[in-house]
């Protein structure tokens, strides 16, 4: 029997439907798993490595000795679709608009946005440029907002513990999505 | 030869020889007069190491040229364009390494005309620089090898830095 | 095959875009591509008072942010021909040496995180970090100090200013030596930098390109020492050229460099007269041109106003260093491979804050 990826897909969701979300077997499981699966996944919070503009210097300097984001468990990837947080960090210009929508949605859900700076939260000192979205949240949903012109390392990290009790809140089970 | 040793002091340039009483100042005005009598005016000197002149948009290629090779002037560090009421002024600024000396060359387009002969066959420096006065003030260089705009997205319909665009 | 990288790619300090066109492994053809942070700041300059575009400079480079909000004032005080006091200058200088040193511990961190010695990040960002401390000191700020003013500086130095100062140089000059037996002595980093990205010294100067990779081609110019400005001509340093033209020299203009910013602040911080700090500039400039011209980390920064006897500026023009050098890229790339961008262009050390303003 051959499959192709859609149709495995397509397969491994109808038994996941059928043996999981509708029987009381996905219930059980989540019972057992729903802490432990949060728990891991708000300690390992993957961000995307992109960064725009000043505060990405911040990011940067966030995983540095000084202030040590690492031992969070915030490790930087560089594909998007490794990411579960995606840190937008500096002003969005027109021309950049398009494809950060196109990260956002390669990215796989669960995900969150954190926008980080004055520039992504409303457009920062640029907010009546000719060129600038004022905020990130005019296309995006942005879960947190860190504000700060560059937002210092600490405040980024209380960000991100902030996303932590976040996800802590919303717990999510694997098997029946509730 | 050792290439982790210090930074050699090897590969300095040569300063251009001074005749006596004579500073680089006044030797650029003299040669530039002295080719473009009619054209190139206003000679002012703004402060030690810094001259400026205006030239006639239809001489500015040739003085361009012959700033390079016969003047030695190597490297052009900036292009702008400042609107003003009745005219454009596009405002050369060129460095001559040798003798330590920046040249203010401004000249002038008519309001309805902003075309100029494009700089970038003399140093090849000042092609990205000539794209961005098009791109964000509408200068048109004649002969650039790729006249696009730059900073802005392509399908983008003004020139934002022009007076009349208050986006 | 064209190739696409960026804008999001680890390479990329930045968003700008490169496309290669690539001949199995080995570059034929080189289109940078920038844009995506244009935020129109000379239009911006157009509608903010003179005091009021300083903060907006500190944001063109942000790696190096002292040195643009310094330009700008130097211009300001060029086109009102305010006179600053001695002691506002020698804080200055002092400060814009401890940011170059800053900005180039960050450029040896990002360049060695990209050529796969993350080891080198670690080390560079931990001592940068005394360099923000000092600055942070003066200023009260960790990246955009919004410092200099027209006229001077914001407030006056600290009570231990000098001290920590000389401390840190002590530091630094050890630290330098450490850095060069770490880099030198890792056969990777000299595999990947020796003979490649080689820029002859005509086609440097003919490209526009400025700074530690013009120096690092054999031109001997530096701004500081040939068109000198603020009180440089009092100060004794060298400017430090390199005959080579490849990565490896680049990375030792800047080593070199390091060293002589320490000499400076040495001296600056110890030949500080006592004081004013700042003289009041006029509200409303007058009408004329001002020019500014100084020596940024990353090659040479300029800017030109036009004032119009109005409390805002007419028109703002800024010379970025970058865009400059970014546009020589296709002559550094052709003929090497595609894991050579990497280091090619991370030694140009690349800000794109300053390209796109």
């Amino acid at each position: 029997m051959m499959f192709r990826s859609r149709d495995f897909v397509k397969w491994a969701d109808g038994v996941f439907e059928g043996v999981f979300r509708r029987s009381s077997l996905g219930g059980g499981l989540d019972l057992l798993t729903k802490d432990f699966f949060n728990w891991a996944t708000r300690n390992s919070i993957y961000p995307l490595h992109f960064g725009i503009m000043c505060c990405a210097l911040e990011m940067a300097v966030a995983s540095a000795p000084r202030f040590d984001a690492q031992r969070f468990g915030i490790i930087y990837r560089s594909s998007p679709r490794q990411c579960d947080v995606l840190l937008v960090n500096g002003p969005v210009s027109k021309k950049l608009k398009p494809d950060l929508k196109r990260l956002y949605d390669q990215m796989p859900s669960p995900k969150w946005v954190v926008a980080m700076g004055e520039c992504a939260i409303s457009g920062g000192p640029f907010y009546d440029s000719y060129s600038i979205v004022p905020g990130v949240d005019q296309f995006i949903p942005v879960d947190i907002y860190i504000p700060g012109c560059p937002a210092r390392p600490e405040a980024l990290i209380d960000g991100f513990i902030k996303l932590q009790k976040l996800i802590k809140e919303n717990k999510r089970g694997l098997f029946t999505g509730k | 030869m050792d290439k982790r040793g210090a930074g050699a002091p090897a590969g300095a340039i040569e300063r251009a020889p001074t005749t006596v009483g004579e500073n680089p100042e006044e030797r650029t005005f003299k040669a530039l007069l002295e080719a473009f009598p009619s054209t190139l005016t206003d000679f002012k000197k703004l402060r030690k190491g810094i001259v400026r002149a205006r030239i006639e948009r239809r001489d500015l290629l040739e003085c361009c040229r012959y700033l390079k090779d016969k003047l030695g002037f190597e490297h052009i560090s900036m292009i702008s364009a400042v609107e003003y009421e009745n005219r454009f002024e596009i405002v050369y600024h060129i460095t001559c390494y040798g003798s330590c000396l920046l040249l203010e060359l401004i000249t002038q387009t008519p309001k309805d005309d902003p075309t100029v002969e494009s700089v970038s066959s003399v140093w090849a420096g000042a092609n990205w620089q000539e794209r961005e006065s098009y791109d964000l003030m509408g200068i048109k260089f004649n002969n650039h090898p790729n006249l696009e705009r730059i900073l802005l997205p392509k399908d983008f319909m003004y020139h934002p830095l022009r007076k009349d665009f208050k986006g | 095959m064209w190739i696409n990288m960026g804008p999001q790619h680890p390479m990329t300090h930045g968003l700008w875009n490169l496309r290669i066109k690539v001949d199995g492994e080995t570059i034929v053809d080189a289109e940078p591509e920038v844009g995506y942070l244009h935020r129109g700041i000379e239009k911006l300059c157009e509608r903010r008072t003179y005091t009021q575009i300083i903060p907006i400079t500190d944001r063109l480079c942000y790696g190096s942010s002292l040195t643009w909000s310094h330009l700008y004032c130097l211009t300001v005080e060029d086109l009102m021909n305010i006179e600053v006091p001695p002691r506002a200058e020698y804080i200055r200088v002092a400060a814009i040496e401890m940011q170059r040193i800053a900005s180039h511990l960050m450029w040896l961190a990002a360049y060695a995180a990209d050529l796969g010695m993350l080891v080198g990040f670690i080390y560079a960002m931990r001592d940068r970090e005394i360099f923000i401390d000092l600055l942070q000191a003066l200023s009260g700020s960790r990246l955009t100090y919004n410092y200099p003013r027209i006229g001077g500086v914001a407030h006056d130095a600290p009570p231990n200013f000098v001290r920590d100062s000389l401390r840190a140089c002590d530091y630094m000059e050890g630290k330098i030596a450490e850095y060069e037996k770490l880099y030198d002595g890792s056969k990777v980093f000299m595999m990947r930098n020796e003979g490649v990205g080689v820029l002859s010294k005509e086609d440097a100067m003919n490209l526009g390109v400025t700074g530690p990779p013009l120096r690092a081609s054999g031109v001997k110019y530096d701004l500081r020492k040939d068109q000198p400005y603020s009180i440089y001509p009092e100060l004794d340093f060298e400017a430090v050229t390199h005959p080579d033209g490849d990565c490896y020299a680049r990375y030792r203009v800047r080593m070199e460099e390091m060293r002589e910013s320490c000499k400076i602040i040495r001296q600056a911080v110890q030949k500080m007269p006592q004081g004013k700090w700042r003289v009041l500039a006029p509200r409303i400039g007058p009408e004329g041109t001002g020019l500014g011209r100084v020596e940024d980390p990353r090659g040479e920064g300029m800017m030109y106003i036009v004032g119009n006897g109005t409390q805002r500026p007419y028109r703002v023009k800024i010379r970025s260093p970058i865009f400059v050098t970014v546009s020589a890229a296709k002559h550094m790339l052709l003929g090497y491979k595609v894991a050579d961008v990497v280091a090619i262009m991370g030694g140009l050390d690349m800000c794109i804050g300053e390209t796109d303003r």
